[in-house]
């Protein structure tokens, strides 16, 4: 381990001004050392650093499983819905009216809210062509953002962090959950997992030549990092990395990302206004870290138990209320921090499902379903057209929206990317930022 | 071509990894024994050994579960059924945390490690969760049915699954119904089941899924029970094929299909020896296993016994499971392994939960296992089987900790991303379950004497060769040796805990 009084010196500057006094104390010294000196590294390079407070936040939520975009937003002055749901179609009294042709199931209320108070887009009939029904097909597609024929290693998410924020390190994508989400693929990988009850950071060391062992064997041998940045480690020039390297990495961005974050959590407290869920927990997280400065771009989590082959009327209905409960107390919890127009948050699901109700009360896999879109600075409103349910592709809805061109507003309009780079060629953006 | 292993290249090296990919690993006499034995020998032994008897779970019978439904079901007013479904949910609970560590145990313990292995595969491949089937009776039912054929035919197996109470549950097919039937297990029995995704067509799906009708489930002895009334006889246009089909002669066309020999080969090859195996080599194993009617035990004397199996590409290929990583470090090392719901709980955070997979895709593997969250838990959870298990150790929420109101919020999908409760939260000093005391440290006078102790490099070789289940490769060990001699001898009990920790520590312990 490297012993240069300079590179001592900014450790301790950097302990002292940057991270606290908190860190003496609560985090084992070998890490602290090579934490503070990678981060010295950093704060050298000409790069600039981001903060949690000048840049725009994405927060993807995923609503695993296929989610019923006809009865979240419903059409309800059709007829034909009816006749294709006789026993599951959400009654016209437990619709929320948006425009005289759809509505909100009640169960997602806060939602019309959010849209009233002009901080909700519906994008309605997004998918993509030749509609794959696989859960895990469809998935990857839209994780991948490829076209529904081709294989794509990496994810449209991973391939923005390769792009536009190299320098920025392993916390530029935060998953919540116990596994980092393809869309978070790439050619580097990039990302921290924080998992449910999850502890951060490495125990304790406290013999020197072990921390030092330890160290070279997980790849964080001063040799072998110094005088490179961390933007250097992040460079797109390891694909195809074997078990052994990617174990390393990945050992090299626990000890640096999940450090900040155990500090930003132990500084912000939550907000009390969250529902008990699941999801709401992870957005409360969420909201602190972001709040805690965490110079990260994208925040990813999920909700999972849309697949509702059978007897679905409750479970879809508490899935969406849970998902508009969490999403509404997020923006509010923003909103009075003074940052909800910092941050958008969108949800996707892999595929809606089909028009027709099953004989269990359920529905089966099929095509395009709505997106919903929320944020202070978006501009609220209903995108895209109501698909129709007279003209059906083998019972399914028909898109209208391309799943990409939802992509690449996000892209080009708020995270200021370069979509090509991204999604491989451009897209017509929509109008909701 | 697949080469047999010449003989001269079977070795310590080479029985130990037979020992860990085909089973849990073991101790350094029992690699020795393998050794000793030749290959040949070394492999029958693991086909073919009997396992000894195992108990079931006190509570593993139908009426235990009849009882407990027959509560919710009687009740008479909202309140006491609310009530009811609570006993049950709280029962069930401990049930499953029982089941998990019963099927622990029984792998950490078997002298048929082989079988339990491919149990656990096939526990990945007909990924059934928890969460959504709910009985722990039914769970360990389906855990029977893959045991018994695990190492037996592919076909029977698939028909024994198609009829399993926790699958009919999990994807369906109890509640489907003749008319409009549902298409969940129809679907998953091609994509993930028998031929992978693109190798049938939605016309197919539709057409099986008819004639996966009046699968029930007998409410009385919790097995299966055809209803022929529910049953639709008509033609079905399967794969090409016409014909009144049942179920099971929908899986026999499937079987009859080249790719569903390929799909096999390819997943088994892949949990076992490597990631991507050249489409020539999936070829002439499929051809194998499918001139061979799917038998199981004869293709996995054919990988086991190739030079490709011990190759350089496929040593330190795989990425442990927490599932391995745990046994194997019960069965090699001798650490001691918690119990019930802390043990339950340190497989949420290792990423694998047996019982519990995320979907029915079951466990991605590989790269997966691995990321910042999972890898720092690896890390800790290495020190706290060295040291000893504390309970703030063992982590934070318990499990499955369903209280009133997460047992409202529980997704029913079975593509539900793990929806076990969080309570994620890193803040210090939060509430920590008051467990009772765990395990016992590693008990180093068990397998060090006081020689090794005043000999570093002795000392060393033999704790790598104990962890690493191989004999030492020089450049990794010659970092635990520098470590080893800046403390005093002779090494003491902390020391020795140290160093095998820190072996643990590597990346190097969390492949094979």
């Amino acid at each position: 381990m490297s012993q240069e009084p300079d590179v001592v010196t900014r450790r301790d500057f950097l302990r002292t001004s940057v991270l606290g006094a908190a860190l003496s104390w609560t985090v084992p010294l070998f890490i602290e050392r090579t934490f503070s000196a990678l981060d010295a590294e950093a704060a050298e390079s000409s790069l600039p650093v981001a903060t949690g407070k000048d840049h725009p936040i994405l927060v993807v939520l995923q609503l695993a499983g296929g989610n019923d975009g006809l009865n979240a937003v419903v059409p309800y002055v059709d007829d034909a819905y009816y006749r294709a749901r006789p026993t599951i179609g959400i009654a016209k009294d437990k619709v929320v009216n948006l425009n005289g042709h759809i509505g909100f199931n009640s169960a997602l209320a806060p939602f019309k809210t959010l849209y009233d108070e002009g901080h909700l887009a519906l994008l309605q009939g997004v998918g993509y062509p030749n509609p794959n029904r696989s859960h895990f097909r469809s998935t990857e597609i839209w994780q991948t953002a490829s076209d529904p024929n081709k294989i794509v290693r990496t994810g449209w998410l991973g391939r923005y962090f390769d792009n536009c924020c190299s320098g920025e390190g392993a916390t530029v994508g935060v998953a919540l959950g116990g596994q980092l989400p393809q869309a978070f693929t790439s050619d580097n990988p990039t990302g921290i997992t924080l998992s449910p009850g999850s502890r951060l950071g490495f125990a304790k060391e406290t013999d020197a030549s072990e921390q030092a062992v330890f160290n070279q064997l997980n790849g964080i041998d001063h040799d072998t990092v110094s005088g490179a940045s961390i933007g250097e480690l992040s460079g797109p020039n390891s694909s195809g990395m074997t078990a052994i390297e990617y174990l390393q990495r990945t050992a090299l961005d626990a000890q640096i990302g999940t450090d900040k974050i155990a500090e930003i959590l132990r500084r912000v407290k939550p907000e009390a206004i969250y529902p008990k869920t699941q999801l709401a927990n992870s957005l409360s997280l969420i909201s602190r870290l972001i709040t805690g400065g965490l110079p990260t771009r994208v925040y990813y989590a999920s909700q999972g138990g849309y697949d509702t082959h059978n007897a679905q009327e409750n479970s879809h209905n508490r899935l969406l209320g849970e998902l508009a409960n969490a999403v509404s107390a997020f923006c509010q919890d923003l909103k009075s921090k003074g940052i909800f127009d910092q941050v958008m948050i969108i949800t996707f699901s892999e595929f809606g499902r089909r028009v027709a109700e099953n004989a269990s009360k359920g529905t089966d896999h099929g095509t395009a379903a709505p997106m919903f879109i929320s944020g202070g600075a978006i501009k609220p409103g209903i995108y895209g057209r109501p698909p129709s349910l007279e003209q059906l592709d083998a019972g399914d809805l028909i898109y209208n929206v391309d799943f990409r061109s939802v992509y690449a507003t996000i892209l080009n309009r708020w995270l200021k990317a370069p979509v090509s780079k991204v999604l491989g060629r451009d897209f017509n953006p929509l109008a909701f930022v | 071509m697949l080469t047999p292993l010449p003989s001269s290249k079977w070795d310590y090296d080479a029985a130990g990894h037979l020992l860990v990919r085909a089973g849990f690993g073991g101790s350094i006499a029992e690699i020795q024994d393998l050794t000793n034995r030749g290959m040949q020998q070394s492999l029958e032994k693991l086909l073919n050994s009997v396992p000894a008897a195992s108990i079931p779970p006190t509570w593993a019978y139908a009426n235990s579960l009849r009882d407990l439904l027959d509560q919710i079901r009687s009740s008479t007013t909202p309140e006491e059924k609310v009530k009811a479904r609570q006993a049950f949910n709280k029962a069930n609970q401990g049930q499953m945390a029982d089941l998990i560590q019963w099927w622990t145990q029984l792998m950490t313990d078997t002298n048929a490690p082989l079988l339990e292995k491919m149990t656990l595969f096939w526990h990945g491949h007909f990924a059934t969760s928890a969460t959504k089937v709910k009985p722990a009776y039914k769970m360990w039912l389906q855990n029977q049915t893959l045991r018994a054929h695990a190492l037996g035919n592919f076909g029977t197996l698939t028909k024994a699954v198609s009829r399993d109470p926790a699958m009919l549950v999990w994807l369906d097919l109890a509640s489907s119904q003749k008319e409009r039937p549902n298409e969940n297990f129809a679907r998953e029995l091609m994509e993930l089941f028998t031929l992978g995704e693109g190798n049938y067509t939605e016309t197919d799906i539709k057409e099986s899924a008819k004639a996966f009708t009046g699968y029930r489930i007998n409410r009385i002895d919790q097995q299966f029970r055809f209803a022929a009334n529910q049953f639709d006889s008509s033609i079905k246009v399967f794969m090409k094929k016409a014909g009144p089909w049942n179920g099971d002669q929908i899986i026999n066309i499937i079987l009859e299909q080249p790719q569903c020999a390929r799909f096999v080969v390819t997943k088994i090859w892949r949990f076992f020896v490597y990631e991507d195996p050249d489409a020539s080599l999936v070829d002439e194993l499929a051809t194998k296993f499918r001139q061979a009617h799917y038998e199981i035990k004869p293709l996995l004397r054919t990988i086991f016994s190739s030079e490709e199996f011990y190759s350089d590409r496929a040593k330190g290929a795989i990425i442990k499971s927490p599932v391995q990583y745990l046994v194997q470090a019960r069965r090699s090392l001798g650490v001691y392994a918690p119990a019930g719901r802390v043990l339950a709980n340190i497989y949420r955070q290792l990423g694998q939960v047996p019982f519990y997979p995320p979907n029915v895709k079951g466990w991605d593997g590989g790269k997966s296992w691995i990321n910042t969250g999972t890898l720092t838990y690896r890390y800790q959870i290495a020190r706290a089987l060295i040291n000893g298990i504390r309970p703030e150790q063992a982590g934070l929420p318990k499990f499955p900790a369903k209280t009133a109101a997460s047992t409202r919020q529980e997704p029913q999908g079975q593509n539900a991303v793990a929806s076990m409760p969080s309570n994620l939260d890193g803040t210090p000093g939060q509430a920590v379950t008051p467990f009772p005391p765990l395990t016992p440290p590693w008990p180093v006078e068990k397998y060090v004497n006081s020689e090794d102790r005043s000999d570093v490099q002795r000392l060393l070789e033999k704790l790598y060769t104990q962890t690493f289940q191989s004999r030492p490769q020089p450049d990794l060990l010659k970092n635990f040796v520098k470590v080893a001699s800046n403390k005093p001898l002779p090494l003491d009990d902390g020391s020795i805990r140290d160093l095998v920790m820190l072996m643990m520590t590597t990346p190097n312990y969390q492949v094979s």
